[in-house]
């Protein structure tokens, strides 16, 4: 696809494809991507992908715009369907099979860029319909639990309003307690902070800090490069479609490998 | 199709504009010092165009309101209401002819109303910011110099207590619905169809076939709610069915939606009278005319209200659906817990004005020989005391008034709780 393709076959690559080996965490495999490609219609977001994250890891996904990062978690709790290759998680084999499907979206919260919250319900009946409807909880439980996540997350005062009467950062807390009242083994995040106000970031970046100091597995998409430095176990590149680097922040900031990637830092950084 | 007051006679169209003119009058409050005449002074006659304009427009209001008064009060003759024949608009014809039991009827038609209480009742939001002055006194006082005049018609105190009766069930019904505790409110939905079933029993005494006998008034009533109770579920039925990955329900629908709508309801209607017979085995018991209206009218309306449902499921953005399916929620619960309480929210502008237009399509059963409100019309003007002697303005102004108040009873309320529905969620 472009002119630093040639480049996967050399050795070089392959180590840094061996990187890709678990940093972070237990080291056990909790999410295995094996040769996945994506295309929507002829047009090819994703090309034979190879992700393995652990347990307990943070792995940090950075790229330019259109580099398929998006695609990659969305096809990872099949948002979208991949086109070539396996995807597991915890053990399950993503298949077309729709019960199979929930019981992988079952242990994949997911944060999405514009919150996605249901405006006709209250914070903690957004927090609460998965639990009831998917896990069965009675609803006293299910509130109770709501009711915990939102201290954790710091905004236990809201639970009773509409979506549209809190903050930006306010509601993209509410959207992480909401994915963790699932009791998920592993948080999806898109670009959790891009659609806040400046000021609204530091909130959710640093709920997003305690739940990985909580020791939840996260893929998270971000341009924060300050949160990759601090939080992040292992640090993904992506170009075109493809992982083109993925190694440990030190690795990442200070001696990255790869052209793209060195292009990429010095536009960012 | 427009939900316009089409038939509003221009002494109530002038009152509601009256009322709504005052309240919207004086909107800058500056202080308490401040006569009513600065305020007419900086509003009608602040300059010389201002003042011209003021002059002319207000010449024509008073005109029309002279005009109209004059009609109303002096010249009309309203005796081809009152003198007799206002059972008829109601019911038909002689309420004694009709086999109508009279207590049943209006227990029938209290259990209706407090069915509609409850409703309005439950959705009441104490958090919810008051209604604007204005609003208050248009939705109060249209309707209410509508019900006067009609009143005004009647020569025994009778209706007018049963009116006020009506009043009393739909504020009772509505402090009910307020105050319905959690585990009752849940399935309250459940409980006001069975009223309304239950509504429907005791107007029909039991015996469906008795519908049959119906017209004016109560038949353009039990027509259009029927209408409106069954045309709803199946167009939200039939916007999903259009929407889904399913094989044949695709097209089934998109089949039934763009027959009906290519259809004009007048000839549904006459199809219904004359050619549903031939679906059935010669000795089957065929449903009576009104009800083979009904069925009609339900499969119009629903074709519409499957499309105003089509528009408000696209208005839902994708990543509600998607957030949905992340939580790992089954497909039918994103449907009922998700889409369908936004997408009918955003719906209900169209909705209502759906329904209307169904309530003055009702006026069609005239045309396949049915005496609904305005077919009755023509039954009072052919009686020997009325027969061509001019009495057709009168009449229609009554039927028209009584449409009028529906309608614009029907919209409000739709508005009051399009407010109520979007409080903190924008
Ligand atoms: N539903 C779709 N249909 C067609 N093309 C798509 C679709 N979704 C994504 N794409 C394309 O796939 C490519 C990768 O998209 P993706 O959203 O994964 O990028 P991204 O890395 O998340 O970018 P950004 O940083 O802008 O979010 C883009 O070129 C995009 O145009
Ligand atoms: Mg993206």
């Amino acid at each position: 696809m472009s002119d630093q393709s040639p480049d996967n076959e050399t050795p070089a690559s392959t180590s840094l494809t061996n990187a890709a080996t678990i940093a972070g965490g237990t080291g056990e495999p909790i999410i295995t991507v094996q040769g996945v490609d994506k295309f929507f219609g002829d047009f090819q977001a994703l090309s034979n992908v190879d992700l393995v994250v652990g347990k307990q890891e943070v792995l940090v996904v950075i790229g330019p715009s259109g580099s398929g990062k998006s695609t990659l978690i969305r096809c990872v709790n099949h948002l979208e369907e991949h086109t070539n290759g396996t995807i597991i998680v915890d053990g399950v084999e993503l298949t077309k099979d729709i019960r199979n499907i929930q019981e992988i979206r079952r242990e994949c919260g997911m944060v999405f860029q514009s919150f996605n919250l249901f405006p006709h319900m209250t914070v903690l009946d957004n927090i609460t319909l998965g639990p009831r409807r998917v896990r069965k909880k009675p609803k006293v439980e299910a509130e109770a639990a709501g009711m915990e996540l939102l201290e954790l997350v710091k905004i236990p005062e809201q639970a009773k309003k509409h979506p549209g009467q809190l903050s930006g950062g306010q509601q993209q807390r509410v959207a992480i307690a909401r994915a963790l009242a699932m009791e998920p083994k592993v948080m999806l995040f898109d670009e959790p902070t891009s659609a806040l106000d400046p000021e609204m970031v530091k909130e959710v970046l640093d709920a997003m800090q305690d739940l990985a100091e909580s020791g939840m597995t996260m893929i998270v998409v971000t341009h924060e490069m300050g949160f990759a430095r601090a939080v992040a176990d292992r640090v993904a590149f992506m170009a075109d479609g493809e992982i083109v680097e993925v190694g440990t922040p030190e690795h990442f900031f200070t001696n990255p490998q790869e052209e793209r990637t060195k292009l990429f830092l010095s536009q960012i950084l | 199709m427009a939900p316009d007051g089409q038939a509003a006679p221009p002494g109530i169209a002038g009152g509601g504009e009256l009322g709504t003119a005052i309240a919207a009058e004086p909107p800058p409050r500056r202080g308490a010092g401040q006569g009513i005449g600065t305020i007419f002074r900086d509003n009608l006659f602040k300059d010389a165009k201002n003042s011209i304009l003021t002059l002319i427009f207000g010449g024509v209001i008073l005109f029309v309101l002279f005009k109209t008064f004059n009609y109303v009060f002096i010249t009309a003759r309203w005796e081809v209401i009152y003198n007799g024949p206002l059972e008829f608009y109601m019911v038909g014809k002689d309420f004694g002819r009709t086999g109508i039991s009279f207590e049943m009827l209006w227990a029938g038609i209290y259990t209706a109303v407090l069915a509609m209480g409850i409703g309005s009742g439950l959705g009441y939001d104490p958090e919810a910011p008051p209604m604007r002055r204005g609003a208050r006194m248009a939705m109060i006082g249209g309707p209410l110099v509508g019900i006067v005049f009609i009143l005004s018609m009647t020569r025994t105190i009778t209706p007018t207590l049963v009116t006020l009766g009506v009043a009393v069930a739909m504020v009772v019904g509505n402090r009910i619905g307020r105050r319905l505790p959690q585990p009752i409110r849940r399935r309250s939905g459940w409980i006001l169809l069975a009223m309304t079933a239950l509504a429907f029993g005791l107007i029909t005494d039991f015996t469906p076939s008795n519908i049959d006998d119906f017209g004016g008034l109560l038949l353009t009533i039990v027509v259009a709610f029927a209408g409106i109770a069954l045309s709803f579920p199946i167009g939200v039925i039939m916007a999903l069915a259009r929407r889904s990955t399913f094989p044949l329900i695709r097209p089934l629908a998109v089949g039934y939606i763009e027959l009906v709508r290519g259809v004009p309801l007048i000839s549904l209607l006459f199809m219904g009278q004359f050619a549903i017979g031939f679906l059935f085995p010669p000795d089957a018991n065929i449903p009576g005319p009104i009800f083979r209206a009904i069925i009609m009218i339900t499969l119009f309306s629903g074709a519409y209200v499957a499309e105003v449902v089509r528009g408000g499921l696209q208005s839902v953005p994708a990543g509600q659906i998607e957030a949905g399916k992340a939580l790992g929620l089954s497909p039918f619960t994103i449907t009922r817990q998700i889409v369908l309480p936004q997408a009918l929210r955003n719906s209900i502008p169209a909705l209502i004005g759906q329904f209307i237009s169904l309530l003055k399509d009702v006026s069609l059963l005239v045309i396949i020989g049915l005496q609904e409100m305005l077919g009755v019309v023509d039954v009072v003007l052919a009686r020997r005391e009325f027969v061509n002697q001019g009495y057709v303005p009168e009449a229609y102004a009554f039927v028209g008034t009584i449409y009028w108040t529906l309608c614009f009873s029907m919209s409000r309320a739709a508005q009051r709780l399009e407010t109520r529905l979007g409080v903190g969620t924008r």
